[in-house]
């Protein structure tokens, strides 16, 4: 029992000590190709001790869904951590929990955000909802064919977090199946559509008309923007994770701890290079184009559950 | 010769009605209707006549002549180099109003609102008579372009209630934005009613940034007025005060400026051009969030900027010009920095507009995106990039060549899919004209000579137009003098003041999210509009 306290204190610091790090990395990439010097990577950590410091504006209209929102939608995030595993041997609470649970945390979460975006009546919050609200109906199902995917290749096709970890720490030289690649690709595009970035939304704009996410936040300040921002740093590390842990598990099965830590920053550092990469060649969809993206993601994934599956 | 033609029909077409005709600076034809008659006269001049309205304002002439406000109807006869201007005295407390021209010619709808808020004269019939330029805190009866008007005057503070046309329906929303935004932007209120997403109608409150800039200009002297002019709008500076020269040098009685220095005029106008398109392509990607060729947009903009710098130690070209000429020779041992600088810029430039063109999602974004149609930017008098991007093939360069222009040679892009691609591709053909103009100017220019003439006098109560290409498009300046060199007034209607009316027609049917977009494309100046 103290073990798992204790392991979950562990995880817990890792994710908020390595969470913001890799938009660090995205904004250095893109100022790199602009010919600018750009901020540090670390910039995303003051960024948030500055906010944490910083005093609350709340709007005289706003209800308790407004101030409760930051903090339910920073939680769900951290508790869908908690439920992957990060290094061999080191899981929160992932015996007791189900990979649709992480699913369905983040649904909790997002509930939060549109509600507060519509409490204080502003004009851009309630675009934002309505948007975010349909970019992640829209990602839905090709996440839930990854999950069902992932969940087939365990012996009793659980969802089980423990079966697949189980399966995983076997099977980490199958890494690189099509399968396993094609799965991985569908992630991506899931985690470049749910933490708002290009194509699907632009974080660094400052047109209220086109945000999606920002829109959402538009009226947050001080502690409540610093959780959400926190927030949306933890969900990108989840994603991450699943893609770097789960999808690819090469290297995972290692017994050293700091070994094994390395070899899953080295990994999340990839990914990151990647969404960089995704963002610095794309541009910005129109808002309608959208469902296409979902499309391609659904496809890829399903196409991934056919190689594993039927033309094995 | 063809405006002396002009001059003869407009005698025939109106000789029941004129009071008084005269062909002044070559090419303006100033005639004198009385207020009863000048609508069926306008009327008559526009369908009569291949002329667009270009201005419509009012001037305040109560302490020199007489108790009476005129107003100036100004077409503009594009194929033939002439402008004319009919105007009419109105007695200024009498219950008599003018008739409303904007059901018949739709572009002046804007300047008979302006006018109405400035001058206090009330258009009868008019479509829309809402306060244009105030925003309902202003105190009504209070006509602040009316000699009466101190300039240093403090207002009572009052609330009325804005009107806006509200759309009503099952699932139609208003979102008000602005007028503080997001961005480090200048200021202006947009409402709009949309059904979802898509924006059903758009309306536009601007003046803002009015700062009273024509009634600073009252009484002052000419060399004052010329700092004025330059700060109507930054990325026009040097068009705007070229304008405003070009008018004093025709009131100054100077017919022929020295070669130098109508070369170099060329020079700096398209370096302005150059600088302001890049701008807008460079906002563009930004707005698309195409960050590799945004940022090497704006990077070629440091490069004009930063030669403009080391040409006149102005970045945005400020003081360099005055009426007469320039203020100094800039060019002189610089010839080889603007080359290279050219030739740099030609390469790169070249290379980026290639990677946004084979960018398929890119131009996904731009094309069929906010579409002008050729009717409405006709009807509106769509100027510049926006006009010709709807193939309304219009240019002042061209068709009233000022500086050097007419003995170099260019093009002027056109073309007809109205959205913002077009824009966007009028916008890259420009830079590569305004290139190949530098180097031609650099050419021709004579090697030695003066660049400045100096003017002693202004000839009082005499009136001209300065008009210019501004990278924006039309840009026409009324300057009337008063006594010992003073401005009496001093109007300036910019390219922007044309296009946000046509603006507000392209975002129709768009989606929100492509607001911002379309809006770039056209990137007006709020100050410029709002003066």
């Amino acid at each position: 029992m103290i073990e798992s306290i204790l392991k979950l204190i562990i995880q817990i610091m890792i994710t908020l000590l390595i969470a913001p790090l890799f938009t660090g990395v995205i904004r250095k990439m893109k100022a790199k190709v602009q010919h600018r010097v750009g901020a540090s990577v670390f910039q995303p950590y003051f960024d948030l001790t500055k906010l944490f410091k910083k005093d609350l504006v709340v709007s005289g209209t706003a209800s308790w869904i407004y101030n409760l929102a930051p903090y339910v939608y920073f939680i769900t995030a951290l508790a869908a951590m908690c439920c992957l595993p990060v290094v061999y041997g080191l899981t929160g609470f992932s015996f007791y929990t189900d990979l649709l649970v992480v699913v369905y945390l983040f649904v909790g979460g997002r509930i939060f955000m549109a509600l507060a975006a519509l409490d204080t009546g502003s004009t851009f919050g309630g675009m934002g909802s309505s948007r975010e609200m349909l970019v992640s109906a829209l990602v839905e199902p090709a996440l839930f064919i990854v999950i069902i995917t992932i969940s087939a290749r365990t012996e009793i096709a659980s969802t089980n977090i423990a079966d697949i970890y189980k399966y995983m720490a076997v099977n980490t030289g199958t890494a690189f199946t099509p399968m396993n690649i094609l799965l991985f690709a569908s992630t991506l595009l899931i985690l470049i559509a749910e933490t708002s970035r290009i194509p699907v939304d632009d974080p660094a704009t400052h047109l209220e008309l086109t945000m999606v996410h920002e829109a959402m936040i538009l009226e947050y300040s001080g502690r409540h923007l610093a959780f959400i921002e926190l927030g949306t740093y933890i969900k990108q590390l989840v994603f991450m994770t699943i893609m770097a842990n789960i999808l690819i598990p090469a290297g995972f099965d290692n017994s050293n701890f700091i070994l094994g830590f390395g070899i899953y920053l080295l990994k999340l550092l990839v990914i990151t290079v990647l969404v960089g990469l995704v963002e610095l060649n794309t541009v910005k969809f129109r808002l309608y184009s959208i469902p296409n993206f979902a499309v391609i993601a659904l496809v890829i994934s399903i196409l991934g559950f056919f190689t594993g599956f039927i033309l094995r | 010769m063809v405006s002396e033609a002009i001059f003869e029909t407009i005698n025939r077409l109106l000789s029941n009605v004129l009071l008084d005709s005269k062909l002044l600076n070559e090419n303006e034809i100033y005639t004198e209707i009385l207020p009863g008659n000048i609508k069926p006269a306008c009327l008559n001049i526009y369908s009569n006549i291949d002329c667009v309205l270009i201005d419509l304002f009012g001037n305040d002439l109560s302490q020199s002549h007489s108790e009476k406000i005129i107003i100036y109807y100004t077409f503009s006869v594009r194929s033939s180099n002439t402008l004319i201007t009919l105007f009419t005295q109105v007695p200024k407390d009498d219950i008599l109003q003018l008739e409303s021209i904007s059901g018949e010619i739709p572009s002046a709808a804007l300047y008979e609102r302006e006018v109405q808020d400035m001058y206090g004269i009330s258009f009868l019939d008019i479509p829309d008579s809402r306060e244009l330029v105030h925003h309902g805190n202003f105190p009504l009866k209070v006509y602040p372009l009316r000699k009466a008007f101190k300039v240093n005057t403090r207002l009572d503070f009052e609330r009325r209630e804005q009107e806006f046309v509200s759309i009503s329906g099952t699932g139609v929303f208003e979102v008000p934005v602005g007028p503080v935004h997001a961005g480090i932007i200048e200021p202006g209120h947009f409402r709009f009613s949309v059904a979802g997403e898509p924006i059903i109608n758009l309306e536009a409150k601007l003046y803002y940034v009015h700062r009273g800039l024509e009634k600073l200009a009252e009484n002052q002297n000419f060399m004052r007025v010329l700092l004025l002019s330059e700060r109507i709008s930054g990325d026009e500076t040097y068009t705007n005060s070229l304008a405003y020269c070009q008018a004093v040098e025709k009131l100054g009685g100077i017919t022929y400026l020295s070669e130098r220095a109508l070369y170099t005029r060329v020079i700096f106008s398209e370096l302005e051009r150059i600088c302001a398109h890049l701008g807008d392509i460079s906002g563009l990607c930004v707005d698309t969030a195409y960050v590799f060729p945004a940022g090497q947009f704006a990077m070629m903009r440091r490069w004009i900027l930063i030669l403009c710098e080391q040409l006149t130690g102005s970045r945005f070209l400020r003081n360099t010009n005055k009426p007469g000429g320039l203020r100094r020779d800039f060019i002189r041992d610089n010839e080889k920095i603007i080359v290279e600088c050219m030739d740099k810029l030609e390469k790169e430039f070249k290379d980026s507009v290639n990677i946004i063109k084979n960018n398929g999602m890119f131009i996904d974004r731009v094309e069929h995106t906010g579409i002008l149609s050729r009717e409405i930017a006709a009807d509106l008098n769509a100027v510049g990039p926006g006009g010709r991007a709807s193939g309304i093939k219009t240019d002042v360069r061209k068709e009233f060549p000022y500086a050097a222009y007419g003995k170099l040679k260019f093009n002027i892009p056109e073309h007809f899919n109205c959205d913002v691609n077009c824009r966007m591709n009028v916008k890259v053909e420009e830079i590569s004209e305004s290139i190949s103009l530098i180097r031609q100017a650099l050419e021709k220019m004579p090697a030695e000579g003066p660049v400045h003439i100096e003017i002693e006098e202004l000839i009082p109560n005499a009136f001209a137009f300065g008009m210019t290409e501004s990278p924006r498009g039309e840009n026409v300046h009324f300057v009337m003098t008063g006594e010992n060199n003073t401005i009496l007034r001093y109007k300036v209607r910019t390219p922007s003041f044309c296009n946000w009316p046509a603006l507000c027609h392209a975002v129709k049917s768009n989606t929100l999210t492509d607001f911002p977009l379309i809006n770039k494309s056209f990137n007006l100046s709020y100050a410029g509009n709002d003066l």
